[in-house]
């Protein structure tokens, strides 16, 4: 009998895009890498429901690790526009305490324009490390989605036609 | 089938105990390369963790005047995954592919679940050093996860590989009547 071999995409495409943009929204953003992992657990159960059996722990690693990918692209995508925000947001808290403006380090100020690590070429290496770091938490959060949502109760076998249904009079 | 697996959770633990430390030593790293005016190099460790924690400073913990490469949260989560990657030979051994209770996962997530949602409702900010408490407590339980996770895909594609077809991963073949129960499965 051919094993019905999961698909993987939708889901991956669905929980990862809606973890990405969570992951890329200033404020919501403060939970980090946890949007990540909780999409992936989110797509483990998407695939839980399109797959008729139970979901091994590699089905929750390749699901986590697509979704991970799409988190990353959308969660870079998201966070263009909010990028001056988020600089413009650290600055300010940072003026706000007297105390470490008085001692801030020598520099600390143009690390904090951030002038040189919003270059293309900062762009570019930041989105590949986010596929491959979000490719790995989205891995441990597909796994630990199975774990949660991948055991299913196997239904009885429907009843063969020379027993008939049990209960049959 | 227990070699195969055994050898499979050896080699990705070994390579998570060598990726996990260099993550925290980059993290250590950057705010002491910032101090020492290499900050180019600085930048980069600062501009490859920044899709994954929000880096406001307050949040993080500050070496040579600098703040960390990530949040106070996420370094916990690193050095219990850290703790929790060390700790896993002694607890699970290298040759079980059954995936913890959920609940384990659930009893260990509660407390950084409860502070990061009061955090995020305003209901209050936690200090840094709870946040790292919390992280570090969840940290400790995800490599029991993630390396029976990834061991079991191994394992799985390993036997599919060497031609034992789809009996190779019985997942979706329960040995159990009511209850599937398959190699890297949760087994409640």
């Amino acid at each position: 009998m051919e094993q019905q071999k999961p698909e993987y995409l939708m889901p991956a495409l669905i929980a990862g895009g809606v973890s990405g943009v969570l992951s890329g929204i200033p404020f919501v953003n403060c939970l980090c890498c946890l949007w990540i992992i909780g999409g992936a657990a989110l797509a483990s159960r998407l695939l839980a429901d399109r797959t008729a059996g139970a979901l091994t722990a590699g089905d929750g690693a390749v699901v986590g690790a697509l979704t991970g990918i799409v988190a990353a692209v959308a969660g870079t995508v998201v966070e263009i526009p909010f990028r001056s925000f988020n600089m413009e947001q650290t600055r300010r808290l940072l003026e706000m305490l007297p105390d470490t403006a008085d001692e801030m380090p020598a520099g600390l100020g143009s690390w904090l324009s951030g002038g040189s690590w919003s270059s293309p070429g900062f762009f570019l290496l930041g989105l590949f490390v986010s596929a491959v770091v979000f490719a790995g938490l989205g891995v441990l959060g597909g796994v630990i989605g199975v774990s949660l949502f991948g055991r299913k109760r196997v239904p009885p076998p429907p009843p063969s036609p020379e027993t008939g249904p049990p209960h049959a009079v | 089938m227990a070699d195969e697996a055994s050898r499979a959770t050896r080699l990705v633990l070994a390579l998570s105990l060598l990726g996990a430390g260099l993550w925290l030593l980059a993290i250590f790293l950057a705010p002491v390369l910032q101090s020492r005016d290499a900050g180019r190099a600085a930048s980069l460790i600062y501009a490859v963790f920044s899709p994954t924690c929000h880096q406001i400073p307050d949040r993080c913990f500050s070496l040579q005047g600098y703040p960390m490469a990530v949040c106070g949260r996420c370094l916990g989560v690193y050095l219990g995954f850290l703790a929790g990657l060390l700790a896993y030979p002694f607890i699970r051994g290298f040759s079980k592919l059954e995936l913890p209770h959920a609940r384990t996962f659930l009893l260990f997530s509660a407390p950084i679940g409860v502070d990061g949602l009061a955090g995020i409702l305003g209901i209050w900010a936690s200090p840094i050093g709870l946040r790292l408490a919390t992280g570090s407590l969840w940290g400790t339980v995800l490599p029991f996860y993630f390396i029976t996770g990834v061991a079991g895909l191994i394992v799985e594609r390993r036997a599919r590989r060497g031609g034992r077809g789809p009996a190779a991963p019985p997942a979706r073949q329960p040995a159990d009547p009511d209850v599937a129960h398959p190699p890297g499965k949760s087994v409640e």
